[in-house]
């Protein structure tokens, strides 16, 4: 197993593995937030619930204390109501579950000035009652409570709950009377609850990631393992079989994979046999037929050359006899050099040749005497390519025949142009054509453009289809113009350099 | 009378080839098997054999190996089939040329003529190719003092290199003036015995120095005393 560093986009789209698990990831994230967050609501709001109510019940149990200690103290004066409320404020009763509160007091406005007072326990600011809830508990007479932040002296703040209601002392007038709970402890494990919740969040995201993750890569390893060895298969490599256990869809997957596989390997060999056997056949048939026909050939000539003792009509005899034998030959030939490539049994044998010189020199050995009629316009410099010398040679030699034997007395122009990766053989006449329709026609074996005066010419009727088969084992093409009494254009396109392929062509067969 | 043997399994065709040849003042020995050939070559010494690829006994290949170990006499294979790979077996077991069945008589006759025919003795020329010496009269190679034995056809070749040193040959050049062939035959006859020749007369054949490949175009003859 290897890892590699993808960038993320390019992982996402490359790997279906990357893709489930982070989609998985993805909602399992929100999920998880969802839930998370109406759990912590649920506990949140009810651990202050329980608080609230044991707050209230407090404060009032407090204020109750309060308002019987004043009640029963004997007081005329500030002084001894000050000591009263110190008394009262200086230890204030612990809560029932033991944790702090503090207790602040204030006097109504309405009250004589002898016995106003204002203060809080130990170091509370008398600022951590909001004025706006002093006023609701003044105008209520009911127990009033808010969530406020308690504000120390040394300027330190606590959440808390405040628990406002009135003291009514007789014959003196009312007090405000607060007590203040801190909820530090209550926030505490709010943060607690809240840090668990996040880790169990984070961690079950890992692990239903890493799970996704180790459960997908299981599922796609075959299928990665299917599609190397089909493209191991692809490359001719037949023996390769994908490895499965169990019974489970993917050993389905498998064995039905591997079937396949055989199924191919099969039918290959099965084509490669026939092409062996063909090409065996073809070599067979070459030896047998051309040893009776070189002693045919022999004995013709012998007979040939000494026509001039025979009757006239022997003598003809014998011309036929000679020129038949010719096209015997060469049809023989063509059609063993089809059969090779219909075998797949064509070899090729590169070497870097100057096409101009080719193609110059087979002008030459076509039509040594009469110059004027083939007309080259070639670059001045070589033109190298890497090919088979004698299979373009082949082709070259085919299209200008080709071309002289329909130029009807007029020129045959042979152009030579290149690119940088591609050359190009164009070979035009201006005689009698044939219809553009036709054009796929002309490579098919045997095929004539005009069957009424077709066999005068003497081609085998096999040359158009070796040539596009030189010209394709060459990854090149043979492009076709032609119009009835305008003439054709034909145009060879290859590759320069061998395993390369057509991208432009130098020369169009369109006018 | 230049004598040929012709080596061929198809008794009709050695017959009519025995027609022809004799027709064209040759005396003619058949032989019909492989493993026959080679007592009846030492028994008749021809001065040419016509050899088939395809025999019983033995094929042609390995006869052509076998005559090569105690001649220098020309061969020249007949193959029916023309395959690249018989055609280059055959020449690399020595054979100076080859003819693809069904071949023109005349032709066949003509390319004999060529490796039969002894080069025109010219007077006081001694030609130097590379670090060789060419004897045209003894028709010797000589390396410091050492002979190397070649086939005629190999002398041939080495020859028309050396008669021109400038001049670059082409293959198909080679061809018609070596073998007398026309243009457009096949060039892997050049190939095939420029490689053979450069295993017998090159110190290093990896690095040729008497016959230079001229890439693309073909072979050229050393410049003398350039080869170490």
């Amino acid at each position: 197993m290897k890892f590699q560093l993808k960038p993320p986009l390019k992982a996402w789209r490359s790997s279906l593995v990357f893709r489930v698990t982070g989609t998985i990831v993805a909602l399992s994230l929100i999920l998880i937030w969802l839930l998370g967050s109406a759990l912590f609501s649920r506990v949140s709001s009810g651990i202050f619930n329980e608080k609230l109510t044991l707050s209230i019940l407090d404060a009032q149990s407090t204020a109750r204390n309060t308002q019987i200690q004043l009640t029963f103290s004997k007081y005329q004066d500030k002084a001894a109501l000050t000591l009263v409320f110190d008394d009262i404020l200086a230890l204030p009763p612990r809560t029932f579950e033991g944790t702090a509160k503090e207790i602040a007091v204030f006097s109504f406005a309405n009250i004589d000035d002898t016995f106003k007072f204002d203060g809080t326990s130990n170091l509370l600011d008398l600022k951590s009652i909001p004025e706006t809830f002093r006023e609701i508990t003044r105008e209520s007479n009911e127990t009033q409570w808010e969530r406020a932040d308690l504000i120390y002296l040394d300027g330190s703040t606590e959440p808390g709950i405040v628990v406002g209601q009135d003291l009514n002392i007789a014959g003196v007038g009312k007090y405000e009377f607060y007590v203040v709970f801190s909820l530090a402890q209550q926030e505490k494990t709010m943060t607690l609850i809240f840090n668990y919740l996040l880790l169990a969040g984070i961690v079950l995201t890992f692990l239903i990631g890493l799970t996704t993750y180790f459960a997908m890569r299981r599922l796609i390893a075959p299928i990665q393992d299917a599609a190397r060895v089909a493209e191991e298969l692809t490359k001719g490599n037949l023996d390769l079989r994908m490895d499965f256990q169990g019974e489970d869809e993917i050993a389905s997957l498998g064995y039905s994979f591997n079937e396949m596989a055989v199924s191919l390997q099969q039918q290959i060999s099965r084509l490669e046999n026939l092409s062996k056997l063909q090409q065996r056949f073809v070599s067979d048939v070459s030896h047998e037929l051309r040893t009776p026909l070189t002693t045919i050939r022999m004995a013709s000539q012998v007979i040939f050359a000494t026509k001039d003792t025979f009757e006239p009509t022997v003598a003809r005899s014998a011309e036929l006899l000679i020129s038949q034998i010719e096209r015997f030959e060469s049809l023989l030939t063509d059609l063993l050099e089809l059969s090779r490539f219909d075998a797949q049994g064509a070899i090729m044998e590169i070497e870097e040749t100057d096409l101009v010189a080719l193609v110059k020199e087979t002008i030459e050995y076509i039509h040594p005497s009469q110059d004027r009629i083939v007309i080259l316009q070639a670059p001045n410099s070589p033109v190298m390519v890497d090919v088979d010398h004698r299979r373009i040679k082949r082709i070259i030699r085919n299209l200008i025949s080709n071309a002289l034997d329909h130029r009807e007395n007029q020129k045959v122009d042979v152009r030579i142009a290149e690119s940088e990766n591609e050359v190009s053989v164009g070979v035009r006449d201006y005689g009698s054509g044939f219809n553009y329709t036709d054009r796929k026609m002309l490579f098919e074996r045997f095929w004539r453009a005009d069957s009424s005066r077709a066999r005068s010419t003497g081609g085998t009727g096999l040359g158009l289809s070796i040539s596009l088969e030189d010209a394709k084992l060459h990854q090149g093409e043979i492009e076709v113009w032609g119009e009835r009494g305008r003439g054709a254009h034909f145009v060879l396109t290859i590759p320069k350099y061998a395993g390369g392929s057509i991208e432009s062509r130098p020369i169009s067969a369109q006018l | 009378m230049t004598s040929i043997m012709v080596v061929d399994d198809d008794q009709d065709l050695a017959e009519m080839l025995g027609i022809v040849l004799t027709g064209a003042g040759y005396e003619v020995d058949l032989v019909n098997r492989g493993d026959e050939v080679m007592p009846l070559f030492t028994a008749y010494a021809p001065d040419l054999v016509l050899l088939d690829v395809m025999l019983p006994g033995l094929n042609g290949v390995e006869v052509c190996k076998l005559i090569r170990e105690v001649s220098m006499v020309p061969i020249v294979m007949l193959s029916a089939r023309g395959d690249k790979q018989d055609v280059v077996a055959g020449l690399e077991a020595g054979a100076d040329d080859y003819m693809v069945k069904p071949f023109d008589p005349l032709e066949l006759v003509a390319r004999m003529k060529v490796r039969l025919r002894r080069s025109a003795v010219e007077v006081n020329t001694e030609l130097c190719i590379g670090n060789l010496k060419i004897d045209q009269i003894e028709h010797s190679i000589i390396r410091d003092g050492q002979t190397i034995a070649l086939t005629r056809l190999e002398f041939d070749l080495l020859v028309a290199l050396a008669k021109e040193p400038g001049r670059v040959f082409s293959r198909e050049a080679l061809l018609s003036e070596v073998w007398g062939y026309r243009p457009a035959t096949d060039t892997r006859l050049v190939n095939v015995h420029i490689q053979r020749l450069r295993s017998k007369i090159e110190i290093n054949p990896e690095d040729p120095k008497v016959i230079v490949t001229v890439r693309g175009v073909g072979y050229k003859a050393g410049v003398p005393g350039n080869s170490q």
